[in-house]
């Protein structure tokens, strides 16, 4: 994605005062990482991994009002906040090029579940980062005769597993020297793998690949099986025990699985109640364990279905 | 025979001017009536796709004749574009540039353009809501129109006639 269309992407959805002050300070948007709003507080932006508060030399930081906060709104929502209800009860609404719009204020609940969000308070706008080829070097220990093998992400948050699982579902889809590319089916719960906007994915995620935006993934993958018959599902996070059945239906449909769970180490995934139980019957024939000691999206260790290590610190 | 042809284009004038009135009101109640479709079509896609509003006049613009296709195609692209910093200025600006052809009635054209004030800032039941208040408003003044128009008509046809004649005879 270029810088002028992230540029364009995010000013049009910020105030045009907020607008203003943004476009004075002369940026090289492909730097930005975020642009945090607070009512009564200076407007920040993440910039080339610091933080500063805007405009940038001046005494004064420019103070975000609340008008100011709800002009956003309005320009992310469209001026239709009800259609983003269901985003919005996540916390956050993705926007053109996948950038995700996080939104907090005081919630609405029906019974004990967050309905909605009024009195929007803090809109934080974080940028959309793909690292194109994040998985080259992970890739040949995935795959036998130029087939992925059922592989199972272990990472604590902020390690980047959704970033590598992108890459892989790219390079699976599109296919290369090590993989025959092939139909991939995506089951996207939260929006993060495709980061979908209007139903269309603005990341890279291949020629071949099928995206199931905002549905829950036990129910997703089985739609996918029925509706596109896909030679590998990924999905992104999975934990709840309906999650599990689901994979374990799709791997007996024959299809190869991509999944991701949070998690230091294989024997942590072995010790979860319904996961440790596929990982015991060796479901899965790959392990990557990803850590960010020296920096995110790091590959420690990578092991195959008997536990046994292929290799270590990619 | 010239003042009996003259009499004759008199009472023609003014009889067609009594009849073009009465197509009028029947017009104008055919505006509203397809307002009230279209608001109908706007609630229907609100509830059943629930998607932004700009998507839902593109949807809608499609289906309908203009002038209403061209403002409907002007808030879809105004909307796309975030033209203005709330939506109800993109509504009232779009009812007063493209459905001015139209001349609706002020109280006619002050209820549509409230419409505007209340979508889309709130959720989705509500919306629905507030567009079935406006449509249940709109057809009691549709209904007003209707029953004070076959009299309107015929009183319209009537001074028409009448109007005529008194010329002539004042004129003769």
């Amino acid at each position: 994605m270029s810088g002028e269309n992230r540029e364009h992407q995010v000013l049009q959805v910020l105030a045009k005062s907020i607008r203003t002050v943004v476009e004075a300070q002369r940026l090289d948007f492909k730097k930005l990482q975020e642009v945090r709003m607070r009512v009564g507080k200076p407007l920040g932006i993440i910039y080339d991994n610091e933080e500063w508060l805007l405009p940038s030399g001046q005494a004064q930081a420019h103070l975000v009002t609340k008008d100011e906060i709800r002009e956003t709104m309005e320009y992310v929502s469209h001026y239709s906040l009800y259609a983003y209800e269901q985003e919005m009860r996540q916390g956050f609404i993705t926007i053109e090029g996948g950038h995700r719009v996080g939104v907090m204020g005081k919630a609405i609940l029906e019974g004990d579940k967050v309905k909605n969000l009024q009195y929007i308070s803090s809109v934080n706008i974080r940028m959309a980062h793909e690292v194109l080829g994040c998985a080259d070097k992970v890739l040949p220990f995935l795959t036998k005769n130029r087939q992925i093998c059922h592989t199972l992400v272990i990472s604590p948050p902020r390690c980047g597993k959704t970033t590598l699982i992108r890459d892989l579902i790219r390079q699976i889809s599109d296919g290369n020297t090590y993989i025959k590319g092939c139909t991939v089916g995506v089951v996207d719960e939260r929006s993060e793998i495709g980061g979908c906007y209007l139903g269309i994915a603005q990341n890279q995620l291949g020629m071949r690949t099928d995206i199931l935006d905002g549905c829950p993934k036990a129910e997703g993958m089985i739609m996918l099986i029925r509706s596109m018959a896909p030679q590998v599902i990924a999905v992104d996070e999975i934990g709840a025990p309906e999650d599990i059945h689901a994979i374990e239906y799709a791997m007996q449909c024959g299809c190869k699985m991509i999944a991701s769970v949070h998690g230091m180490s294989m024997d942590e995934a072995k010790d979860k109640p319904v996961l440790g139980k596929l990982i015991k019957e060796r479901r899965f024939e790959r392990y990557i364990i990803l850590g960010n000691e020296k920096k995110p999206g790091e590959i420690r260790e990578v092991y195959d279905e008997r536990g046994s290590l292929l290799c270590r610190d990619l | 025979m010239q003042r009996f042809i003259g009499s004759l284009l008199i009472i023609t004038a003014t009889t067609g001017a009594g009849m073009v009135y009465g197509v009028e009101l029947q017009r104008y109640l055919e505006k509203l009536l397809y307002i009230r479709h279209i608001v109908y079509m706007l609630k229907g896609e609100m509830e059943y796709s629930n998607v932004p509003l700009g998507e839902i006049f593109g949807r809608v613009a499609v289906r309908v004749k203009n002038p209403y296709r061209t403002w409907l195609k002007s808030m879809e692209w105004q909307i796309e574009n975030r033209e203005e910093d709330e939506f109800a200025k993109i509504w009232i600006r779009a009812v007063d540039k493209n459905l001015s052809e139209l001349h609706l009635k002020s109280a006619h054209s002050i209820q549509l353009k409230e419409l505007g004030t209340f979508l889309g800032q709130l959720d989705g039941k509500t919306s629905s809501r507030t567009m079935q208040l406006y449509i249940n408003r709109l057809e009691l003044e549709i209904e007003k129109v209707r029953e004070g128009m076959s009299s309107k008509k015929r009183i319209g046809s009537c001074l028409g006639v009448m109007g005529g004649v008194f010329l002539v005879v004042i004129l003769i």
